[in-house]
């Protein structure tokens, strides 16, 4: 026993930045994916033109 | 400002509001009595939750557009639309999982919340598959569409679920059943990520625009010389 009261979650921060990283990672890692194929696509279509 | 600039501007300030309202989660928001420090993934997984859902409606409009008018602007925003929705819902899951496992013991439960959410993941990254398995543009646009049309069944079934069934998961999070203390980081995430996603969606567009311009136009003048070259 620690004195928590019971049904009462104590500490768990761990888990609260695995769940801001693994959204930070895969929002920004999306971005740069969307934003690196936009420019490619760009940059061949103006080379074909 | 050019008129390409946009989705840019919304990109950034999207994530910028989410900086805020994550730093005011994490930092400044007090703790929830019962979950305590662990309640604070709600300011990211809600806004997620929210989103995937409004950018598969996003899909389900540009589908019934696509197949009752036609046109390709539409089968891009609808490519897309999929593509983000499939990437929200992904991430939901991942930020589902962390949350359940302090809360409810196990990071995964297919209780009837949750096994919606999986079969949208799965439904919709099958029809993203879909789209690069079938080559004929014309066939790709309307199999595509009538997929969604199908598969956005799944998205009510997903919002509904924890009152239609008995789930694990908690109610929908609402202004109502929200705690007041909570609203303001909760809501300039749901903003931020919004602006993400309409940034990165009319990117998304234009990306697969231009590809499906490149299919249909002739190939570059050293292409046309190897390939008669080939013939000979």
């Amino acid at each position: 026993m620690n004195g928590a009261p019971a049904g009462v979650i104590q500490g768990g921060w761990e888990y609260v930045v695995a769940a801001y990283v693994a959204s930070a990672v895969i929002l920004l890692g999306y971005a740069f994916s969307v934003f690196w194929r936009y420019r490619r696509a760009r940059s061949r279509r103006d080379t074909a033109l | 400002m050019g008129k390409g600039v946009w989705p840019f501007v919304m990109a950034g300030l999207g994530l910028a509001l989410l900086a805020w309202g994550s730093t005011w989660g994490l930092a400044f928001a007090p703790r929830e009595t019962y979950m305590g420090e662990v309640q604070r993934i709600m300011y990211v997984h809600v806004p997620t939750a929210w989103n995937a859902m409004l950018v598969l409606t996003f899909a389900f409009a540009c589908a019934l557009v696509s197949l009752l008018r036609g046109g390709w602007t539409w089968d891009a925003r609808l490519e897309a639309a999929i593509e983000a929705g499939v990437v929200l819902s992904g991430l939901v899951c991942i930020q589902g999982s962390i949350w359940a496992r302090p809360t409810w013991g196990v990071w995964w439960d297919w209780d009837p919340r949750l096994t919606t959410t999986a079969v949208l993941l799965f439904a919709f990254g099958g029809i993203l598959a879909l789209r690069q398995f079938v080559e004929d543009p014309v066939k790709r646009a309307v199999w595509s569409a009538v997929a969604v049309v199908i598969a956005y069944v799944d998205v009510p079934l997903v919002y509904f679920s924890v009152r239609w069934w008995n789930s694990l998961h908690q109610l929908q999070s609402t202004p109502e059943t929200v705690s007041r203390a909570f609203h303001w980081p909760l809501r300039i995430n749901a903003f931020g990520v919004l602006f993400l996603l309409i940034g990165l969606v009319e990117l998304r567009a234009r990306l697969a625009f231009l590809r499906r311009e490149a299919e249909s136009a002739p190939p570059p003048p050293g292409r046309m010389a190897e390939a008669l070259g080939g013939v000979r």
